[in-house]
């Protein structure tokens, strides 16, 4: 297992060195002055050869490279240009927001689509499957933006239920008598809608999954065994069948991700969640390439680290697999 | 003689296909969901064909340059403008009819580029096997878990504004991973049976193999996967609009999105907000509910079991 594990680690250095290379070749390549791209005008002579020197913008082609290597595996990226502090500074402070968000709702999706999945085959062909399967299919194909627009109007606007936007009302973080909880149900309150967005675009593919992975379990003689031994049910649907059905759900999770966290930079830019995927939009909107390049860096990671979490899940849950 | 044998060898196997042409089409079209799909797409279809009717009645209909000179800010419905005006008083049913001419484009172009390739990769990978599986197959694995939305988003931010083309060529260069996995494993299985082997021993070429014995039945399976391959181009490139990075030159449903959304209109004018939104829901829900059809009438196993039920 802990072979695997290294194995799969060993892989992701190796898709994100590629990554790393390939942008660095894309940079070079395109239009403009590397220095002027990377190098904020507002800064003084000194601190804008310090800083070229650092990053190594002086030196020949293959010494830049080396020396982009050696700061990318530092975390050294340069000086955002709109906010004129050090990248990983910025993105550092980003990076649980995102992962707060990303990890709760792609573990609720998943937790409640394979149970309903589980209730959708059971009841197979009933109204509780034909509704079930009707509301994935429709909820799982919304346009994301869209859903969150609506999402904001009806609830955040017309019923007033929910903040518009943010992830902290200032007023609790800022008093200092708010304890460690008050702040998290002030957090609670903003994910909300947000959390709301992202699970009913993603349980529904989960659901949909289960359904049918499901169905061709409970085909199977172990549980015409189960019910020949007189079995409840209820045990036979939770025990026996669903154990079994839901390995393809976690494979549908690892392959869903890239889904996931594309809908989790448009969901943060909707409603000014303060994470790494709003970040990298505001960054290229801005022309603010250091920061750019580092949060689209950093969500690659995620993005890999979380497939590895997937498959060592599936290695864990799957009794037949031994690596 | 000959001649005559050989015509009637070919009437025969036209015959044939037409036969099975409409048994899959009666398949297709006994399914609610192929339907359903195939009644929505006809209506989008319409709407794309109509988007050329309103710029010639009156070039204020015009989706991108007309404006109305008497409206100055977003106006409601009215029988001027069916479903309003947006902010500089364009008229929004153009937009959308314009907007459905844009998903079409964007969704078959990209989706039929990104099959092509995948289809091609995986039938290399499966028929070659070796290193050339093992290379080509370790690419997919790499671009599959990218994020395809942040990828354009950062070509962007390399290359500045992107063509509506340009993203159409991105969606497919980074979209074709999971055909060609699919492509492969069919590929492989194709590979082992008697009708390859005999190609190969009446010499026929590597290269005559893949497009002349394989390609033909990996070709439904690679049709199928065009449809969800519609759906997800649709969606990115409506993202990419919706964040501001689309083709400034284009009307698509994303751009109206953005509009609305950027421009402050989002909580009073609902007649703006709510048409593209619910065309681009429809229309990825439509392909998608087409390619489940489908997936019926290519794996039998699957129509009992609806059938069944």
């Amino acid at each position: 297992m802990r072979k695997y594990v290294l194995k799969r680690l060993a892989q992701v250095m190796v898709i994100l060195f590629c990554i790393l290379t390939i942008l660095f070749v894309l940079f070079r390549l395109a239009p403009g002055d590397p220095v002027t791209r990377m190098v904020d005008p507002e800064m003084t002579p000194e601190e804008s050869q310090h800083l070229i020197e650092q990053l190594g913008l002086d030196q020949p082609i293959w010494k830049q490279y080396l020396i982009y290597l050696k700061n990318c595996s530092t975390g050294e990226f340069g000086y955002s240009i709109h906010y004129g502090e050090p990248v990983a500074k910025v993105i550092w402070e980003k990076l649980p927001n995102t992962i707060l968000l990303f990890t709760t709702a792609v573990l609720l999706s998943a937790m409640v689509g394979i149970s309903w999945g589980k209730i959708a085959a059971w009841r197979k062909g009933k109204a509780t499957d034909l509704g079930m399967t009707i509301a994935a299919l429709v909820t799982h194909t919304l346009f994301l933006p869209w859903l969150a627009l609506l999402l904001v109007w009806i609830f955040a606007y017309q019923l007033d239920w929910f903040p518009i936007t943010g992830m902290v009302s200032d007023e609790v973080w800022l008093d200092p008598d708010a304890g460690f909880f008050t702040k998290a149900a002030d957090v609670l309150y903003h994910m909300v809608l947000p959390l709301t967005t992202l699970f009913l675009i993603h349980f529904g593919s989960y659901l949909l999954v289960m359904r049918s992975s499901m169905l061709d379990t409970l085909k199977e003689d172990y549980i015409l065994l189960a019910r020949a031994k007189g079995l409840t049910e209820r045990d036979i649907r939770n025990k026996h069948a669903a154990p079994n059905a839901w390995l393809p759900v976690v494979t549908s999770v690892g392959l869903s991700l890239a889904f996931s966290i594309n809908g989790g930079a448009l969901t943060e830019t909707v409603f000014s969640w303060p994470g790494i995927g709003r970040e990298l939009v505001f960054a290229v909107s801005q022309n603010d390439y250091p920061l750019a390049q580092a949060s689209f860096m950093l969500i690659s990671t995620v993005v890999l680290l979380s497939n590895v979490v997937v498959d060592v899940l599936y290695a864990y849950l799957d009794p037949r697999i031994r690596y | 003689m000959e001649n005559k044998t050989v015509q009637i060898l070919k009437a025969k196997r036209r015959a044939l296909w037409r036969q099975r042409f409409m048994e899959n089409w009666r398949v297709f079209m006994r399914n609610p969901l192929g339907r359903i799909g195939m009644s929505l797409l006809v209506m989008f279809g319409l709407m794309a064909v109509c988007s050329y009717i309103p710029p010639m009645i009156d070039p204020m209909y015009h989706p991108m340059t007309g404006v109305d000179p008497k409206v100055v800010s977003s106006v409601g419905p009215s029988w001027q403008h069916w479903l309003g005006t947006d902010f500089m008083g364009r008229d929004i049913f153009s937009q959308l009819l314009a907007g459905a001419r844009v998903a079409f484009l964007v969704g078959v172009s990209a989706a039929f580029m990104s099959v092509v390739l995948g289809t091609a990769v995986g039938m290399t990978a499966g028929y070659m096997g070796r290193f050339t599986d093992t290379a080509l197959m370790r690419l997919a694995d790499m671009i599959m878990v990218l994020p395809t939305l942040l990828v354009v988003l950062m070509l962007a931010a390399l290359f500045g504004q992107l063509s509506i083309w340009m993203i159409v060529l991105m969606i497919a260069l980074f979209r074709w991973p999971g055909v060609s996995r699919i492509i492969r494993a069919q590929t492989l299985s194709l590979k082992q049976r008697p009708f390859i082997d005999a190609a190969r021993v009446s010499g026929a070429s590597h290269l005559r193999i893949i497009f002349r014995h394989i390609m033909p039945n990996v070709l439904p399976l690679a049709f199928l996967y065009m449809t969800f391959r519609v759906t997800s181009a649709i969606v990115i490139e409506a993202g990419l609009a919706f964040l501001g990075f689309g083709d400034p030159g284009t009307v698509s449903w994303g751009m109206m999105l953005q509009w609305v959304w950027k421009t402050g209109y989002m909580f009073q004018a609902p007649y703006w907000l709510l048409p593209p939104g619910i065309c681009i829901s429809l229309i990825t829900l439509s392909f998608y509910m087409l390619g489940r059809a489908m997936d019926e009438v290519l794996d039998p196993r699957l129509r009992d079991e609806t059938q069944a039920g």
